[in-house]
């Protein structure tokens, strides 16, 4: 083996030394200009963005459609009401117009944060009164319907009861 | 492109369960022209809005009442639609059916059908969200009557059953012989 192969890489080379040389020279410092990261794509995150907005936009003006079309809440009416043993006193049934046309300057009262007048506050709870009548006429007819349900679909069953009882 | 059409899908998806989850509420606004023919409508419209301002006026004091209160705590409304008529065929089959389509929906389930000669029909409807009832609906069609209940909101239907006898809501006295027509059923 030639000693001076590994110092200025003359003579004969060994082949172990050779074969290490060419393992090792891949790694060799290789000169190659400076490669900048390439500008990021944010058009999967932009197009997310914009197809959310577009789908709140969406369902919010088919929310707003919605709820225009359908019959305004204060609207509750009773044409031939059932009088009820239990009605109290106070409670004086006022025609729905009346009440429907009394509805928006009490919400409207509210927004701005007004004190509230004490005739706004009665009629509020007029309002409120009046909501609690429409709540047990329609509890009553629900109960009134589930009881007939329940009669047709248990006969048998509602028979022994009042026969044990 | 991929990214975009999987972000659209999960979108819609969001927006579908969302609906699915909310819709309870049956428009029954097409059965207003028939108040003309009845000879008595009940209308009732309770939003939320209006269901808090009731149960603002229930007496804590009272036993009944606070038994309704607790069952309305968590309702988003109350919607009935009823009419009475003096005469038979005053409304059509078609008059139903947008109340049929809506309550076939999703997450409508029909829990009972009672078909009866002198009550006519009674369907009820639960809305399920997953386990939780988020509806109920009432159709009670007769040769002189047409009904239509819709509860939104998680509502307690044995709560509500168990109503029968408070507040004015009539006892109807189950099971007592003059209620009992074993000759009407089909």
């Amino acid at each position: 083996m030639n000693d001076d192969y590994l110092w200025d890489k003359t003579g004969q080379p060994d082949p172990q030394i050779q074969q290490l040389e060419e393992i090792l020279g891949t790694l060799r410092y290789q000169p190659r200009p400076l490669a900048l990261p390439q500008k990021r794509n944010y058009f999967p995150l932009l197009a997310i963005a914009a197809s959310l907005l577009l789908a709140l936009l969406a369902g919010g003006i088919w929310l707003r459609v919605r709820s225009r079309n359908t019959t305004p809440p204060q609207q509750a009416k009773v044409e031939t009401p059932t009088p009820s043993p239990e009605q109290k006193p106070e409670i004086t049934p006022k025609p729905p117009e009346t009440r429907a046309a009394s509805n928006p300057p009490i919400l409207a009262r509210n927004r701005i944060h007004k004190p509230r007048s004490a005739s706004s506050v009665l009629r509020e709870r007029e309002e409120a009164l009046m909501a609690k009548e429409q709540l047990l006429l329609a509890l009553r007819l629900t109960t009134q319907k589930l009881h007939l349900v329940h009669m047709k679909t248990q006969p048998n069953q509602i028979k022994n009861q009042h026969r044990v009882g | 492109m991929k990214t975009l059409l999987i972000a659209i899908f999960l979108i819609l998806a969001l927006v579908l369960s969302a609906q699915a989850q909310q819709d309870s509420r049956i428009q029954m606004s097409g059965l207003d022209h028939l108040a003309a023919k009845a000879n008595q409508t009940v209308d009732v419209n309770i939003d939320e809005r209006l269901m808090r301002m009731a149960a603002r006026v229930f007496d804590d004091k009272d036993e009944d009442e606070r038994e309704v209160k607790k069952l309305i705590a968590n309702l988003k409304g109350v919607y009935v639609k009823s009419f009475e008529f003096e005469t038979e065929g005053q409304y059509a089959a078609a008059d139903i059916e947008p109340i049929r389509t809506q309550l076939r929906g999703p997450g409508w389930t029909r829990l009972v059908n009672v078909t009866s000669k002198k009550e006519g029909m009674l369907e009820v409807y639960l809305l399920f969200n997953g386990d939780v009832v988020g509806g109920l609906a009432v159709l009670h069609t007769d040769d002189k009557e047409l009904t239509v209940v819709n509860i939104v909101g998680p509502v307690d239907v044995d709560k509500l059953a168990r109503l029968e006898g408070q507040l004015g809501i009539p006892d109807l006295g189950i099971g007592s012989p003059k209620n009992k027509t074993k000759n009407d059923e089909k």
